[in-house]
């Protein structure tokens, strides 16, 4: 069954916690202890994740889409405010960030149900935006502009690869086209400001803009090679703000230069790649949801959070996946990994032989052509 | 064998792949753009963040008195400073902790926020206040961890001591204004620096104030310094020994506020030199102010109390003091008519309750006829009708180039700066006069030069420039340049500089005309008639020479004020030291000058193995 996983993905997983842990290490001991234990947790879990069958998901879906709406209601009653949104509770004395674990429910959930039917007309389109909303408004309430941001391009891209009309998908695009000018009448006050820094960060230079201005020195220090491991000073001495979440990228950038940035960016797009594999290779309709989907959710997190560290997109607190510090996060995006695996495993066999690939059944007993 | 079945991949999964792409190449050209584009930039840019050059201020040198005694140093103090970058981001935090360190630190809200608004460099401390008293930076030191953005560094204070008898010989120091600063940012000063103002620390500044140095710092976002990367260690000032004897102007600082006290009146200054090399003993201005209010950083309300007081004790009235010398001025009447060969030293003149000239009456001080008299008498007498002969006789234009001669008009070169040249009127000046002012019939009134032949007219002198007259006769003729400072040494002790005596000029009047002038004061001193007989008391046992003087002021009449004028050297034969009192509309020169120099003299004279002794 092993010789069966795409170890190709697990390696690059591996490699990504390795320097993210190594990152870690250079700006703060106690997060990389903290991560440390949510490593080991996190691959048990993507073990135990790759094992099972994520068939068996699908029935579920309507209770863990109930149990995502239950957890962001939650911490918006129960939750500890950060940074101006309240975004993280404190369960049996550990710190969860109910935001991370709604992402895999919510596209479980989604997935499942686009499953229902093989291909996604009107009332698929709807029926998902109705599903997709409260979870949107929710993390938004918070607010939490990043994973908002998440479970939108989530939607979007759902639909996009359920094969949703294209003129379904045009008018959606046309009205966000539409929506996103008015978007800084509609943000909280610190997101709005958040988004008229990032147009003009010299605006408050000792605030906001400074994070920016910060990160994109720090990037544009490392250059080439890097500082080296350990001795990026703008990392060090603490100039980069929220150093271990999300500007990691920076701290990370400032101490390996372009090359160390490359082999990130290169790192992400094989698992990327890897993951759009194996929905290509998915045994059915849900399994290929479901890592479509989890490609959308790592590609939206990667982009947008190297994007405001290079200042190519507005701030949006998000961190990158398997660097960023947080176990909440770790452990989502190593489930969804896990289950991405599970689908691999379970995708259809064929043997080569003079009658051509014949597809084989899951449990191996071979189904001659007739 | 079995293997895998091949990956089914549809139009929209290679769309999204498409997508990926571009969007993976941009973030690839915009980390090139970065990283490799604007590196260079950037990491400049990082370095100017965390790296600042701070100024390591060098120690200013020390004042002595010529013994050895610490007049002026640094004491330990506690200064805030604020560090803009690390203010709290959130402005209203930031607001209600400027509001709170105002309050601790006893400034004003608003100048807080200027500073913060005028911060060159958001990574470079501002120093909010420095000279904390102890109870403010026990307070503040207390909140500090509350306090973002704020710190208290040691920074040494300008301590003065004694500041009544010694404020305006040290002066002060102060921080620069922005005019100043534009002045003196060439000679390396910067924005938040001090500088001498006055006194000593004004006109010594550049010995005293050293040479700062520089580090570059490397410093975290907290604005805690990290580590020092290049550092350029300041040299200290040079130590200033003055020629001031500290018990000496102590003494005669207090003898002058007696003195101004029973006059009932406000100001005076009182002089102390000696006479063979023109270096001050003791040079007093009373009232003074406290210097150490100044390098404290003054407030402004103390400030405009000082500027408010009418008996302006901002004001050094020993230097820049201008007063008509009265009938001191007698001895160069006296000196002008014996060389002119006017009249000679046997020379026998009445002396007449007044004489008539060119229809005025010009009086004595004495309402009767004090009989005849030679020119030593005269100047013991102090008789102005005497006098009023031999001016006319010698001429102004001739009397004022005698005057010149012994100092008068021409300010003083000084250490102190502030000294004044006061005024020596004659025809030429009066020419000038009418020139600028068009006024008809203007033209020198020869009864002026009746008056100036008794210290009157328009004649000014100031405290300073009649000490140096005194010397030059006490020493035979000798204009000497004054001096307060006796020895300046490098901050390893070394010494740079030792005071020698630098004559101006020397006196056009023979030795024997210049020792009838000194009979004369001899005469004032000891003889039964001379005026200076408050020294004649069982106590004072050493011979010299003196004048008093009370000069009028305040315009034309008959009860006009007088300002109390007392000259004085000691011994006859080799002076060593001149004295000169001035009391400000004092009265009689003999009444309320002369008894404050007859206890500087005592003073002197009993301590005068100390004063004179050695330096240390």
């Amino acid at each position: 069954m092993v010789r069966r996983a795409d170890l190709t993905q697990a390696l690059t997983l591996a490699a990504l916690v390795v320097l993210g842990l190594m990152t870690l290490f250079s700006t703060s001991r106690a997060d990389f202890a903290s991560q440390v234990g949510g490593v080991a947790a996190g691959l048990l879990l993507y073990v135990a994740a790759a094992a099972f069958d994520y068939r068996r998901l699908q029935p579920a879906a309507p209770y863990l889409y109930g149990l995502a709406l239950l957890l962001l209601i939650t911490v918006e009653v129960a939750g500890h405010t950060a940074y101006g949104a309240q975004r993280w509770m404190r369960v049996a004395g550990l710190q969860v960030e109910p935001s991370e674990i709604a992402k895999l429910l919510v596209l479980v959930a989604l997935a499942a149900f686009l499953a229902r039917r093989e291909t996604a007309g009107r009332r698929e389109v709807l029926m998902l935006g109705v599903l997709g909303l409260p979870p949107t408004l929710l993390v938004l309430y918070q607010p939490d502009l990043g994973t908002a941001i998440v479970f939108a391009s989530l939607l979007l891209g759902l639909l996009f690869l359920a094969g949703a009309p294209r003129l379904v998908l045009a008018s959606i695009l046309a009205g966000v086209a539409v929506a996103v000018p008015l978007l800084p009448h509609l943000l909280r006050g610190y997101q709005r400001q958040r988004l008229q820094i990032f147009l003009d960060p010299s605006q408050d230079p000792l605030g906001a803009g400074y994070n920016l201005i910060q990160a994109r020195i720090a990037v544009g220090s490392g250059g080439i090679f890097g500082q080296g491991w350990l001795h990026g000073l703008q990392g060090q001495l603490g100039y980069i703000p929220e150093r271990t979440s999300d500007f990691v990228f920076a701290v990370y950038a400032e101490e390996f230069g372009l090359l160390g940035s490359l082999l990130l960016l290169g790192l992400f797009t094989i698992l990327l790649y890897r993951v759009a594999r194996a929905a290509a290779v998915a045994p059915d309709r849900f399994g290929f949801l479901l890592c479509a989907g989890a490609a959308v959710i790592l590609f939206t997190q990667v982009v947008q959070n190297i994007g405001m560290n290079v200042g190519l997109t507005p701030i949006a607190g998000i961190p990158l996946p398997f660097i960023s510090h947080g176990r909440s996060a770790l452990l989502t995006y190593l489930v969804m990994l896990g289950l991405v695996q599970s689908v691999v495993l379970r995708r259809p066999l064929v043997s080569p032989g003079p009658a051509g690939r014949v597809p084989l059944t899951e449990s191996g007993t071979i189904r001659l052509p007739v | 064998m079995v293997e895998a079945a091949r990956p089914r991949w549809n139009g929209r999964l290679l769309a999204g792949g498409l997508v990926v792409l571009l969007v993976v190449s941009t973030l690839t050209v915009r980390l090139v753009q970065l990283q490799i584009g604007q590196h260079q930039q950037l990491a400049a840019a990082g370095v100017e963040t965390r790296v600042h050059r701070v100024v390591l201020e060098a120690d200013r040198g020390v004042v002595y008195d010529r013994h050895g005694v610490r007049l002026a140093g640094n004491a330990p103090a506690w200064a805030l400073s604020m560090l803009p970058a690390a203010l709290p981001a959130n402005a209203v935090a930031r607001q209600s902790e400027l509001a709170q360190v105002a309050r601790l630190a006893g400034v004003a809200e608003p100048s807080l926020g200027q500073l913060l608004l005028k911060a060159p460099d958001l990574y470079l401390p501002v120093t909010v206040k420095s000279g904390l008293s102890a109870e403010q930076s026990q307070a503040i030191a207390e909140r500090l961890p509350q306090l973002p953005g704020f710190q208290l560094d040691q920074t040494p204070l300008r301590t003065y001591a004694d500041w009544e008898d010694f404020g305006h010989v040290l002066g002060y120091t102060n921080r620069l204004d922005s005019d100043e600063y534009a002045r003196l940012k060439n000679l390396g000063y910067l924005p938040d620096d001090t500088a001498g103002k006055a006194g000593v620390e004004a006109g010594l500044e550049v010995l005293l104030r050293g040479r700062n140095g520089w580090a570059d710092v490397e410093t975290n976002a907290a604005g805690l310094p990290m580590r020092t990367l290049a550092q350029d260690p300041p040299v200290a000032g040079d130590s200033v020994y003055l020629s001031i004897d500290a018990g000496l102007q102590q003494a005669v600082g207090q003898y002058l506020r007696e003195g101004i006290q029973s006059a009932g009146v406000r100001a005076g200054a009182a002089i102390v030199v000696d006479p063979r090399d023109g270096e001050l003993l003791a040079l007093v201005s009373a009232p003074s102010y406290d210097p150490n209010q100044f390098a404290a950083g003054i407030s402004a309300a103390a400030y405009q109390r000082l500027l408010q007081d009418p008996a302006k004790p901002l004001y050094d009235r020993a230097l820049a003091g201008l007063y008509p010398p009265g009938s001191t001025f007698k001895m160069i009447t006296a000196a002008a008519g014996l060389q002119d060969g006017k009249i000679g030293a046997d020379s026998v003149l009445p002396c007449p309750a007044g004489i008539t000239y060119g229809g005025w009456t010009y009086r004595n001080w004495a309402g009767y006829d004090m009989g005849q008299m030679n020119v030593e008498k005269a100047i013991a007498v102090s008789c102005d009708t005497f006098f009023y002969r031999v001016a006319d006789s010698v001429g102004d234009m001739s009397l004022a180039a005698y005057a010149r001669d012994f100092g008068y008009g021409s300010a003083p070169i000084f250490e102190i700066p502030g000294a004044q040249a006061g005024l020596v009127p004659d025809e030429a000046w009066q020419a000038a006069q009418c020139q600028a002012t068009e006024a008809p019939g203007c033209r020198w009134n020869p009864g002026e030069t009746l008056t100036m032949g008794i210290g009157q007219s328009a004649l000014l002198t100031s405290p300073l420039i009649q000490a140096m007259y005194v010397s030059a006769i006490a020493n035979g003729g000798t204009l000497l340049q004054p001096t307060v400072v006796s020895q300046v040494r490098t901050p390893g002790g070394r010494v740079a500089a030792t005071a020698q005596a630098k004559p101006v000029s020397t006196v056009p009047v023979s030795p024997a005309n210049l020792e009838v002038v000194r009979e004369g004061m001899r005469q004032c001193l000891q003889a039964p008639y001379g005026t200076g007989f408050l020294f004649r008391n069982d106590r004072f046992k050493y011979d010299g020479g003196c004048k008093t003087g009370s000069a009028q002021y305040g315009g034309s009449g008959t009860d006009l004020p007088l300002h109390a004028w007392f000259t004085f050297f000691s011994p006859y034969d080799h002076p060593e030291i001149a004295i000169v009192v001035l009391v400000e509309g004092g009265g009689e020169g003999h009444d309320t000058a002369e008894p404050v120099a007859v206890k500087i003299a005592d003073y002197y004279y009993s301590h005068r193995a100390q004063i004179l002794g050695t330096q240390s």
